[in-house]
C-alpha cells in the first residue's frame, strides 16, 4: 500500500506578533513548522502503514523555505519525503498548490490513498484536498474523524456540524482529516536521528513540466492586517447592576 | 573552534522535548507535586522518546547524545518539572560508570536493560556516608565466582523504580576510599529490598528511597573496573554528571524568569503593570543575567567533556553557580508574585522548593567549593 500524506510548511502562528497601532502582522520571529492538522494526516498514514504495511510518502509544495521541512516529516514516520520548493510557489493559493501537488503525485505514481489535513493553520481555506482529488479524478472524503481500511475499501466517519456521517469509498481515494482523528505522536530521539538517512526527492517545476500559468495563484493577497480587540473593562456595582448590564448589551447590539 | 551552533536534528530534538514538556508534563505537574506519586504514565512516554537513555551510544541502541545536547534537553524537561528531569538525570548518572569503565559485556548487559525501558539508580550515599564517600559501610565479599553485598543505601534517586543499580561497596573499610569497588546489580536479584519513599520538600515527582542489600550475590564479572577503583569511578562519574544538575537548575531558573516576566506585565498596581517599575525591571534583568551566565557555564563544562578535555573544576563551577542561581532566581520570582507567589495555588513556590535540592545533591555546593579550591591550589 502506498500512502501519500500532504503537508504545508507554515509559519507558527504562536510566534506571529500583531502591532497594536498599525495592525501590521509581524512574522520576522516566526518559525516554520508542519501545519498542525497535517501532522494528524501524517499520523493517520503512519498508523495505516503500521497496521497494513506499506510506504508513506510525505509531499509538500511551497516557497524555497519548504526544503527545510523534510527531516521533520521523516522523523514523524514518513518513509520518503518529496517536495517542490521554488519562489514561484511562495504565494501559491489553493488552486496553484493543488495543481503542483497533482503533478507531483502523478510523478510519484501509483498510490492507494492520499491524506491531507482538513485545512492549513494559516489560511484554513479547506480547498487543497478536494481540488487535488478532482485533478487526480479520485473520490474525496472530507471532515474525517475516524477511518479504517479493509481490503480495497476505506470506511470513514465524517464529523459534520449537525451529526456524524459514515461513508465508504473504494481506493484509490483522498481524505482530509480533522484533528479528532488521532493524537499525533512526538518524534523520539532515535526517529529524529534516523530521519537524516531516509530518502528525499526534490522535484522541480521543470521536472514536472508545470507551465508558469498552471501554478500562478488565481487570487492574490493584497494586504493583511491583524485583528485587535480592545477591551473596555467596565465594572458595574450595586443593586441595579444587572439592569444596567442588559442596557449596555442592548446598546451594543449584543442582545 | 568553539562552535555553539546546533544541527537540524538537534533542533528537532529540542522541539520534541519542548512539545513533550508542554503537552504531557506541564498539565500534570501540580497533581504530582501534591501526591508525590511517581508519574509512571509520563515516565513511560519519556522512555518511548528515548529520553531516559540520552548518553547510551548508538552501538548499544541509544541515541548517543553529546553532553551538551543532554544538558539542553535536561533544561527543557526541567522547565516543565525538575523532578522528572531528575529521574532522567539519575539514569545518565548511573550510565557513566559503565561508559567510563565497563567492559563490552558489561555495556551490553547494562544498556540492554536501559534500552528495554528500565530505569537505573546510582547507589553511593549511605546513612553515614554522604559527602564523605570514603565512609561507605556497605560491604562486598568475594566468594568464589561471586561477590556478596550487604548494606544500606539512602536517598537513592530512582531507588524504588529502577531495574538496575550501580552499587558502591567496600572490600576493606580500613583502606578508606581505596577499599571501595563499584558493581552492576540487577534489581531482581534476591536480597534487594527498597525502603519507604522520602516525603520530600521538592522534586516530588522523583522517587527517592533507601535500598537494602542483604546477602545479594552477583557474578564476579559485575565488578566495574578493578577492585579498589570504586572511589575513582564515583568521582569521575559525579564530575561528568554534575553539569546535568546545572542544566536542570538552568531550566528551573528560566521557567521562573519566564513566569515572572509574564506576571509582571499582567499584574496592575497603582494603575500600571508592575513591570513599569524600574525596581522590578532590575530584578528581572538580574535574573536573566544570572540564568544566562549559568547556562553558558553548563554548556562550557559539557563542551569540555565532549572534547575530551579536563572538566572537573568547570563541572563543579557550573553545578554550583547554576544551582545557587536557581535558588536565588526562584526566590526572586516568589517575591515578584508577592502573596500569590507564596500560595500553593500558583506554580511559583514549587519552583523555590525544587531549587533547594540542586544545592545539595550530587555533591553539596560546599563540597563543590572544596573541589574547586583543591584544583586552584594544586
Amino acid at each position: 500500500m502506498k500512502i501519500i500524506t500532504c503537508y504545508k510548511w507554515a509559519l507558527d502562528e504562536e510566534d506571529i506578533i500583531i502591532d497594536k497601532q498599525s495592525r501590521e502582522v509581524i512574522t520576522g520571529r516566526a518559525k516554520y513548522r508542519i501545519s498542525p492538522y497535517d501532522r494528524n494526516a501524517l499520523e493517520c498514514g503512519v498508523r495505516f502503514a503500521e497496521a497494513n504495511g506499506g510506504e508513506i510518502v510525505a509531499l509538500t509544495v511551497g516557497g524555497p523555505e519548504t526544503a527545510g521541512s523534510t527531516k521533520d516529516v521523516l522523523s514523524r514516520g514518513a518513509n520518503r519525503a518529496v517536495y517542490i520548493a521554488c519562489p514561484e510557489l511562495a504565494a501559491a493559493d489553493s488552486a496553484a498548490t493543488s495543481r503542483a501537488l497533482a503533478a507531483a503525485v502523478n510523478k510519484i505514481g501509483d498510490f492507494d490513498l492520499i491524506i491531507c489535513g482538513e485545512g492549513s493553520s494559516d489560511n484554513y481555506a479547506q480547498q487543497t484536498g478536494p481540488r487535488l482529488a478532482e485533478l487526480l479524478g479520485v473520490p474525496v472524503v472530507s471532515y474525517v474523524s475516524k477511518a479504517e481500511i479493509e481490503g480495497n475499501m476505506l470506511r470513514a466517519e465524517r464529523k459534520l456540524e449537525d451529526g456524524m456521517e459514515a461513508v465508504e469509498t473504494p481506493l484509490p481515494a483522498l481524505i482530509t482529516v480533522l484533528p479528532d482523528i488521532n493524537e499525533a505522536r512526538i518524534p523520539s530521539l532515535k526517529q529524529i536521528l534516523a530521519a537524516g538517512r531516509k530518502p528525499v526527492d526534490p522535484f522541480t517545476i521543470e521536472d514536472l513540466n508545470l507551465p508558469a500559468d498552471m501554478i500562478k495563484p488565481l487570487s492574490a493577497r493584497l494586504s493583511t492586517q491583524g485583528a485587535v480587540t480592545d477591551r473596555r473593562c467596565v465594572v458595574l456595582q450595586g443593586d441595579g447592576a444587572a439592569i444596567e448590564l442588559v442596557g449596555i448589551l442592548k446598546s451594543e447590539g449584543i442582545c | 573552534m568553539y562552535d555553539m551552533s546546533l544541527t537540524e536534528e538537534e533542533n528537532l530534538m529540542i522541539q520534541s522535548v519542548k512539545e513533550f514538556t508542554q503537552t504531557t508534563i506541564a498539565p500534570a505537574v501540580k497533581e504530582i507535586d501534591i501526591s508525590g506519586e511517581f508519574p509512571w504514565d509520563i515516565v513511560n512516554k519519556l522512555i518511548d522518546l528515548g529520553l531516559h537513555a540520552m548518553p547510551v551510544p548508538a552501538e548499544y541502541g541509544g541515541p548517543g547524545l553529546s553532553s551538551v545536547m543532554s544538558a539542553i534537553l535536561a533544561e527543557e524537561l526541567a522547565k516543565g518539572c525538575p523532578g522528572i528531569a531528575t529521574t532522567v538525570g539519575a539514569n545518565g548518572l548511573t550510565s557513566y560508570p559503565i561508559l567510563l569503565t565497563g567492559t563490552e559485556a558489561q555495556k551490553k548487559l547494562y544498556f540492554d536493560l536501559l534500552m528495554s525501558g528500565k530505569l537505573a539508580a546510582f547507589c553511593l550515599t549511605e546513612p553515614n556516608a554522604g559527602s564523605d564517600a570514603g565512609a561507605v559501610a556497605t560491604t562486598a565479599v568475594k566468594e568464589g565466582g561471586e561477590y556478596v553485598l550487604n548494606g544500606q543505601k539512602t536517598f537513592i534517586t530512582n531507588g524504588g523504580v529502577a531495574g538496575v543499580y550501580t552499587v558502591f561497596a567496600t572490600q576493606d573499610k580500613s583502606k578508606g576510599i581505596k577499599g571501595l569497588s563499584a558493581f552492576i546489580v540487577e534489581r531482581d536479584r534476591p536480597g534487594i529490598s527498597v525502603g519507604k519513599e522520602e516525603n520530600k520538600m521538592g522534586i516530588r515527582a522523583s522517587n527517592t528511597t533507601d535500598v537494602f542489600l542483604e546477602n545479594v550475590r552477583i557474578p564476579a564479572d559485575h565488578l566495574l573496573g578493578k577492585e579498589g577503583e570504586g572511589f575513582k569511578i564515583a568521582m569521575q562519574t559525579l564530575d561528568k554528571a554534575r553539569p546535568i544538575v546545572g542544566a536542570i537548575s538552568v531550566g528551573l531558573s528560566q521557567a521562573a524568569l519566564d513566569a515572572s516576566i509574564k506576571y509582571s506585565k499582567e499584574r496592575q498596581q497603582f494603575g500600571k503593570p508592575i513591570c513599569a517599575n524600574q525596581a522590578l525591571q532590575f530584578m528581572l534583568a538580574d535574573m536573566a543575567i544570572q540564568t544566562e551566565a549559568a547556562r553558558w557555564l553548563v554548556h562550557r563544562a559539557c563542551y569540555l567533556i565532549d572534547a575530551g578535555l579536563p572538566y572537573g573544576k568547570e563541572s563543579a563551577i557550573a553545578k554550583t553557580f547554576a544551582s545557587d542561581t536557581a535558588m536565588k532566581v526562584t526566590t526572586d520570582a516568589v517575591q515578584i508574585f508577592g502573596g500569590y507567589g507564596y500560595s500553593r495555588d500558583y506554580p511559583i513556590e514549587k519552583m523555590m522548593r525544587d531549587a533547594k535540592i540542586m544545592q545539595i545533591f550530587e555533591g553539596t555546593n560546599q563540597v563543590q567549593r572544596m573541589v574547586i579550591a583543591g584544583q586552584l591550589l594544586r
